[in-house]
C-alpha cells in the first residue's frame, strides 16, 4: 500500500548571527512530486534542505509533515548530499549493510539489487577508498535507497556523475516518484531532462518564482 | 523489524572497532603515546628516588588522562571528516544512540591502552605491592575510565564541529575531570598501599561522577550535538 505524505513549509526563518539566511519560506508539496530548488550560491539551498533533514534548528515558522511538527520519523528520510558519507575504510557491502541494520533493513537480497542498480556489484568487497567520486556518489544514493525513505533530500546529487551516472539519478527520481516526495537541490535543472518537477527558485533567502516544468 | 536503542549503539559500537581494527591509526597512535608517557615518568621518578609505590598512582593517572585526551578526541572527529556523521545523526533516530555507542566505544579504547600501560608502568618504575588490593585497583581503572570516557564523549559531541576544536577539547576537559582525576588517584594510592577503608568515600564519588555524566548527556544529546 502506498501511503501519501504532506509536506507543508510555513513561514519558514532561518538566521545565523545577524544574517538572515532563509526568509518567509513558504510552500507545499506531497508523495509523487518533484520539488526541484534552485538559485545561485548563498541562496539558503543546502540551509533550507538542513532543516528539512532536521540537522539544522530553524528560527522560525513551520515545517509540517502530514499536518504536524515531527510528523515523519527521522528515520523516513534520506538524505544524499554532495558529499558522499561513507565509511572509506569499510569495504561497499560493508558500507551498505551497516545502514540497512541501521533502518532495520537487514536483506541480502536487497543489498544485491540496490548494488546491481547502481553497478557496484562487481566492487562490493573493495573498500570505498578505492572507488571513484562518481561511484562513490552512486554508492550514496543506495545508501539512502536502502532505508526506503518516504521522503528524499537530494543536494547537489549530480555532482561527480558521469553521464551514465546522470542517466541512472534521473531513473531513481522516476522510479521513487510514487512512493516519496522528493526534494532537489540543483544549480544544473537541465540535468533533469524530460522529468516534470516544480521549480522553487530561491533568491536572498526568499522565494523568488515558483514554476512547474514538464507535461 | 525497526532495531531498537540498542541494535542501534551496538551496531554503530561495532562498525567503530571494525573500523579500527582495520586501520589501528586510532589505538596505534594512544598506545605510542601512552608507552612515552610511561618510560618518561618511570625514568624521571627512578631518577629523584622517590618511593615508587606512593607516587604510582598519581604517575599513572596523569598517564592515563594525557593518553585519554589523545584518544577521546577521534570518536565524533572521524564522522565529522568523513561527513558520516549527518548520515549517522539520521539514520539513528534517538542521538542518545550515539553517545551511549561513541561511550561504549571511548571506554573499550581507554581499556585497552590501561591493559598495556599499566602493567608496564607498575614494572618499570619497580613497585613492590607488598599491600597491593587488586580488586580496588581494578575497580578504580574502570570507575576512572568510565568517567574519563564519559566527559571526553560529551565534549567531543559539543566541540568537534566548533572551530579551534582540537585546543578547545583538553581546556573544557581539564576543569570538569579535576574531581574525577582526584577520585581515581586517590582510590588507585589507597589500593597499591592497602589502606582500602580509608578510600571508600572516593570510590562513592566516582561511582557518582560516573553516572551523573552518563545520565545528563544521555539526555540532553541533541543540545550537546548542536554545540
Amino acid at each position: 500500500m502506498v501511503t501519501t505524505d504532506t509536506l507543508d513549509v510555513k513561514k519558514l526563518h532561518k538566521q545565523i548571527g545577524a544574517k538572515w539566511i532563509l526568509k518567509d519560506i513558504s510552500f507545499e508539496t506531497a508523495t509523487g512530486d518533484l520539488l526541484v530548488i534552485t538559485g545561485s550560491n548563498g541562496t539558503g539551498k543546502t540551509t533550507l534542505l538542513r532543516i528539512l533533514a532536521g540537522l539544522l534548528p530553524k528560527t522560525g515558522g513551520q515545517v509540517l509533515y502530514n499536518g504536524a511538527e515531527y510528523g515523519l520519523e527521522r528515520g523516513a528520510i534520506g538524505y544524499v548530499s554532495h558529499k558522499p558519507m561513507l565509511y572509506e575504510t569499510l569495504s561497499v557491502c560493508d558500507n551498505l549493510r551497516f545502514f540497512g541494520r541501521l533502518y532495520g533493513i537487514n536483506s541480502k537480497v536487497t543489498e544485491e539489487e540496490l548494488l546491481r542498480m547502481v553497478d557496484l556489484w562487481p566492487y562490493r568487497y573493495e573498500p570505498v577508498s578505492i572507488l571513484s567520486r562518481g561511484m562513490q556518489q552512486r554508492l550514496a544514493l543506495a545508501r539512502v535507497l536502502i532505508a526506503q525513505p518516504r521522503m528524499i533530500l537530494y543536494d547537489e546529487p549530480f555532482t561527480s556523475l558521469d553521464q551514465e551516472g546522470q542517466g541512472l539519478l534521473r531513473a531513481i527520481l522516476e522510479e521513487n516518484r510514487p512512493r516519496t516526495i522528493q526534494l532537489v537541490v540543483t544549480h544544473e535543472p537541465g540535468l533533469l531532462g524530460e522529468l516534470s518537477y516544480t521549480e522553487l527558485r530561491l533568491k536572498d533567502g526568499q522565494v523568488e518564482q515558483g514554476e512547474f516544468h514538464g507535461t | 523489524m525497526a532495531p531498537n536503542f540498542w541494535n542501534k549503539v551496538f551496531l554503530i559500537f561495532k562498525k567503530d572497532l571494525k573500523d579500527e581494527i582495520r586501520t589501528l591509526s586510532h589505538l596505534l597512535g594512544t598506545l605510542v603515546f601512552g608507552l612515552m608517557l610511561v618510560f618518561t615518568f618511570s625514568y624521571a621518578l627512578q631518577l629523584a628516588d622517590l618511593e615508587t609505590s606512593r607516587v604510582f598512582s598519581a604517575a599513572l593517572w596523569v598517564s592515563i588522562y594525557f593518553s585519554a585526551s589523545l584518544a577521546l578526541q577521534r570518536a565524533f572527529a572521524k564522522e565529522v571528516e568523513s561527513g558520516t556523521l549527518e548520515a549517522l545523526l539520521m539514520g539513528s533516530g534517538d542521538r542518545g544512540v550515539l553517545f551511549v555507542a561513541k561511550f561504549l566505544y571511548s571506554l573499550s579504547l581507554l581499556l585497552i591502552v590501561e591493559l598495556v600501560v599499566v602493567p608496564l608502568m607498575w614494572v618499570f618504575m619497580g613497585v613492590t605491592g607488598h599491600n597491593l588490593h587488586l580488586g580496588l585497583l581494578v575497580a578504580s581503572l574502570f570507575l576512572g575510565s568510565w568517567g574519563l570516557a564519559a566527559i571526553g564523549t560529551m565534549l567531543n559531541g559539543m566541540t568537534t564541529q566548533l572551530p579551534g576544536s582540537r585546543l578547545l577539547f583538553p581546556l573544557l576537559m581539564f576543569p570538569l575531570l579535576i574531581p574525577l582525576l582526584m577520585g581515581a588517584v586517590l582510590t588507585s594510592q589507597g589500593a597499591v598501599l592497602g589502606e582500602t577503608q580509608s578510600v571508600m568515600g572516593w570510590v562513592y564519588l566516582l561511582l557518582a561522577f560516573d553516572l551523573i555524566f552518563t545520565v545528563v548527556p544521555l539526555l540532553l544529546f541533541d543540545y550537546v550535538l548542536e554545540g
